[in-house]
C-alpha cells in the first residue's frame, strides 16, 4: 500500500482531513484519526488490528471492520 | 504618487467579469490608485460600486469600428490621464493587441499577449498545446455539419460537450439537444463547432501572470467547490499541486505569455490524469481569491508596467476558501441618467 499521499494531509484534531494537493476533504472520528496516524507512521495493516484492540479495548472483528472502512475511505479519495 | 488604472469587465453579474475583483485588489494594495471603470452597459454593477470604482465611462463595443473605440478611449484619457489599462474581457483583447502601440504613444500602458501566443491557446489549438505542457486533452472533433455531429455523438456518447469556436459551451444529453446547441452556437459564433468527450472528474483552475519573456510573475491554483448553473465558480479552495504548477511553468516558457491568464483543468481521478480544458487570455472573475491569499496579481501587473519592483513569489497556503455571495446596493436614478445621457458616471 502506497501511503506517500498521507504525508501531505492536513489532519485536524477534530477529525477534519484536508488534502492540500487536490482540495478534497472529509471528516472522520477518533478511531479514524488513530488509524490514519498509525498508517502514516508506517505501521503495517497486519499489526494495526492488535494496536487498535489494545488502545480501544474492542474485539478484533470490530477493529478490523474499522480499519477496512478507513482504508476504503482513503481509497475513495485516491489517497492510497 | 497616484496612478490611474482603467479596468474593463466590471459586469459583476451571475456570469461575472473580473473587473471588480481587479479593482478591489488594487484598492487593497500599497499603490495609490484611482480606478476607472470601462463599461459597455449602464447597468454593469461595477459602475455603482463607488468604493472600488471611482468613475466609470461607457465604451462602444469592441466588435465595432476600431477607430471609434480608440477615439473614445483617448477622450477618456484626456480627462483622466490613464496610466494603465487592465483589459478583462476576451472580446476586447484582439482590439487591444492591435492598438497597444498607439496607446503607448499616448502614455497608456497595457499588458496583452502577442498575437502568436493568443492564437496558440485558441480552442482549436489546445490539442497541440496540452501535451507540450504535460497535460492531456479530451478527444474532440471539429464539426461543420449535423452528420459529423452525429458521428461524434456515436463515438463519444452522452453527455457530450458542444463548444463554440471562441466562446460558450453546453453539456448535452441527446442528439436532439446536441443539434439544437450546434445551430445556436453556429449562428452566434460561426464554425467549426467542437464536439468534445466529457471528462468526469474534479475541476481545477490556475490564475497566473506572465511577463512576456517566459517568466512567472505569480500564480495560484484552486479546486472548484461549488459552481453555478452557468458553470461559474461560486466557492473554491486554494490548493498546492506541483503537477498544475509545472503545467503553468511550461505554459509560460512555451508561450512567453504576457499578461493575466487562467488555466482550466480537469482531474480524472481513476487514471489520475490532468486534462487541459481551456486557457483564458485574461484574469478570471475569481482573481481576488489570489489577492486574498497574498498574491496580488493586478498590483503586480500595474507595478510591472510602471517598471517598479514587484513580488513574483507564489508562496501561499492551501486551504483558504473563497465564498462568493449576493448583495444589493442602493443608488440614485441620477447616476443612471448621467450614464445614459453623457456616457459617464
Amino acid at each position: 500500500m502506497d501511503i506517500a499521499k498521507l504525508h501531505n494531509l492536513a489532519i485536524s484534531g477534530t477529525g477534519f482531513i484536508f488534502d492540500p494537493v487536490t482540495g478534497n476533504s472529509f471528516n472522520t472520528n477518533e478511531t479514524g484519526l488513530f488509524i490514519i496516524n498509525h498508517l502514516k507512521s508506517g505501521e503495517p495493516v497486519s499489526r494495526l488490528t492488535s494496536t487498535l484492540v489494545e488502545e480501544y479495548d474492542v474485539s478484533a472483528e470490530t477493529a478490523e471492520q474499522d480499519i477496512l472502512q478507513m482504508i476504503e475511505t482513503l481509497r475513495s479519495h485516491y489517497l492510497i | 504618487m497616484a496612478y490611474t488604472v482603467a479596468i474593463s469587465g466590471i459586469n459583476a453579474i451571475d456570469n461575472p467579469g473580473p473587473g471588480t475583483g481587479i479593482a478591489k485588489s488594487l484598492k487593497e494594495s500599497l499603490l495609490d490608485v484611482r480606478t476607472i471603470g470601462l463599461a459597455y452597459d449602464a447597468m454593469e454593477p461595477g459602475i455603482y460600486m463607488d468604493w472600488v470604482i471611482d468613475k466609470s465611462y461607457i465604451l462602444p463595443y469592441p466588435s465595432g469600428d476600431v477607430e471609434s473605440y480608440i477615439t473614445r478611449l483617448l477622450d477618456i484619457h484626456a480627462i483622466e490621464h490613464i496610466d494603465v489599462i487592465i483589459s478583462a474581457l476576451d472580446s476586447e483583447l484582439p482590439v487591444f493587441m492591435k492598438i497597444e502601440s498607439e496607446l503607448a504613444r499616448h502614455g497608456i500602458r497595457i499588458m496583452v499577449p502577442s498575437r502568436q501566443s493568443f492564437r496558440d491557446r485558441s480552442k482549436d489549438k489546445l490539442s497541440e498545446l496540452a501535451p507540450k505542457i504535460g497535460l492531456k486533452y479530451p478527444s474532440t472533433m471539429a464539426v461543420t455539419r449535423v452528420s459529423e455531429l452525429d458521428k461524434a455523438a456515436d463515438e463519444y456518447g452522452f453527455p457530450l460537450m458542444i463548444k463554440g469556436p471562441f466562446y460558450e459551451a453546453f453539456k448535452v444529453n441527446s442528439k436532439e439537444e446536441a443539434e439544437k446547441q450546434f445551430h445556436t452556437l453556429a449562428a452566434k459564433w460561426g464554425f467549426p463547432i467542437l464536439a468534445q468527450k466529457v471528462i468526469n472528474g474534479e475541476e481545477y483552475n490556475l490564475v497566473g501572470l506572465g511577463d512576456g519573456e517566459g517568466n512567472d510573475l505569480g500564480h495560484l491554483a484552486i479546486k472548484k467547490m461549488v459552481i453555478t448553473k452557468l458553470g461559474k465558480v461560486w466557492t473554491n479552495v486554494s490548493i498546492r499541486n506541483e503537477r498544475i504548477f509545472e503545467a503553468c511553468r511550461k505554459f509560460l516558457e512555451l508561450s512567453k505569455w504576457r499578461g493575466g491568464f487562467e488555466l482550466e483543468l480537469m482531474l480524472e481521478p481513476e487514471e489520475n490524469e490532468l486534462y487541459l480544458i481551456e486557457v483564458n487570455p485574461r484574469f478570471p472573475a475569481w482573481v481576488y481569491m489570489a489577492t486574498g491569499c497574498g498574491i496580488n496579481l493586478p498590483e503586480r501587473m500595474v507595478r510591472h508596467l510602471l517598471n517598479q519592483t514587484c513580488n513574483t513569489h507564489s508562496s501561499y497556503d492551501a486551504g483558504r476558501i473563497m465564498v462568493r455571495y449576493t448583495d444589493e446596493l442602493i443608488s440614485n436614478i441620477k447616476a443612471f441618467e448621467r450614464l445614459t445621457t453623457y456616457g459617464e458616471s
